[in-house]
């Protein structure tokens, strides 16, 4: 029997959530991708940066996720599980660099859900957004993720 | 130069970033990244569990593929100049692994005070088969 992927979850807004970023979270984020650049992971060079404090790497906000949402029991409202899923596609939108002891607000919802037949199988795609913002509610960073549901 | 400067004036379209050649990929590396992320599906630690899914073993995070593209950027463009980087993750990076982080300027553009510029970007294993291709748009500053 064919399995279908649920797309009455298309617009389910996730509760938004804060997270504040430490130091030591974009630095050990730089050396698991084996990524030592200075303006990541040395004080001295982020003090005298435009910036003024160290940044962090373009994909940092995978990090951010809400410990409190069951990612499982969203997967079987989906109609799948964590076995079947594979990351299709990733997005990050910068209006400017992530920084240690910012804090910052994430509303997450989805924004699509789909199916299509790849060369093995039905597959479905599940779009997330996030919008991430800053404590003067100004956008900082936009992420797009495409989740991909092996049928 | 690597965390050199590179300003707008210095890049032309067909220009090539500097291939980053990452690994090979040790399981150490995908803990870590668990760790560092927060992503601890076991598909990327537990062999077992990843033969049983079907997946024929652990494979490598497809957002640690894209934190090595990102770096082949930040590499050539410098830190903090990415405005966007969407990538499609086009094939599974096996432990053992080598992945070799490639790009090209496409496009150019200023306006005003923002220079832009476009990069097709993609990653490749030891056999040249492509697992990460993707785009960007960097803003670099002006000698001007």
């Amino acid at each position: 029997m064919a399995t279908a992927i649920n797309r009455g979850v298309i617009g389910r807004e996730f509760p938004p959530y804060v997270v504040t970023v430490e130091r030591g979270t974009i630095k050990e984020f730089a050396r698991a991708i084996g990524d030592l650049n200075p303006f990541y992971v040395d004080d001295r060079v982020g003090a005298a940066s435009e910036w003024g404090d160290v940044i962090a790497p373009p994909t940092f906000a995978t990090t951010f996720r809400d410990e409190s949402v069951d990612y499982n029991a969203f997967l079987h409202d989906l109609g799948t599980d964590i076995s079947r899923v594979l990351h299709g596609e990733q997005e990050f939108e910068l209006h400017r660099p992530l920084q240690p002891g910012q804090t910052y607000l994430c509303r997450t919802r989805v924004a699509d859900v789909y199916e299509k037949s790849g060369k093995s199988g039905p597959m479905g795609f599940v779009v997330r957004e996030t919008s991430i913002t800053d404590r003067t509610n100004e956008l900082v960073a936009t992420m797009r993720s495409v989740t991909v549901v092996r049928l | 130069m690597k965390y050199g400067r590179l300003y707008a004036e210095d890049v032309n379209i067909g220009d090539e970033l500097p291939p980053l050649v990452k690994g090979p990929i040790q399981q150490i590396q995908l803990t870590r990244y668990a760790g560092a992320s927060g992503d601890f599906n076991p598909i990327h630690q537990d062999d077992e569990f990843a033969k049983a899914a079907g997946m024929g073993g652990v494979f490598a995070h497809g957002m640690l593929s894209m934190g090595f593209v990102a770096q082949a950027v930040t590499d050539w463009a410098g830190a903090g100049r990415v405005h966007k980087l969407g990538v499609r993750f086009a094939g599974i990076v096996r432990l053992k692994d080598v992945v070799t982080c490639r790009g090209r300027v496409v496009a150019k553009s200023s306006k005003d005070d923002v220079h832009l510029v476009e990069l097709e970007l993609w990653a490749e294993n030891q056999r040249g088969e492509k697992v990460v291709t993707g785009r960007a748009t960097v803003g670099l500053p002006s000698r001007g």
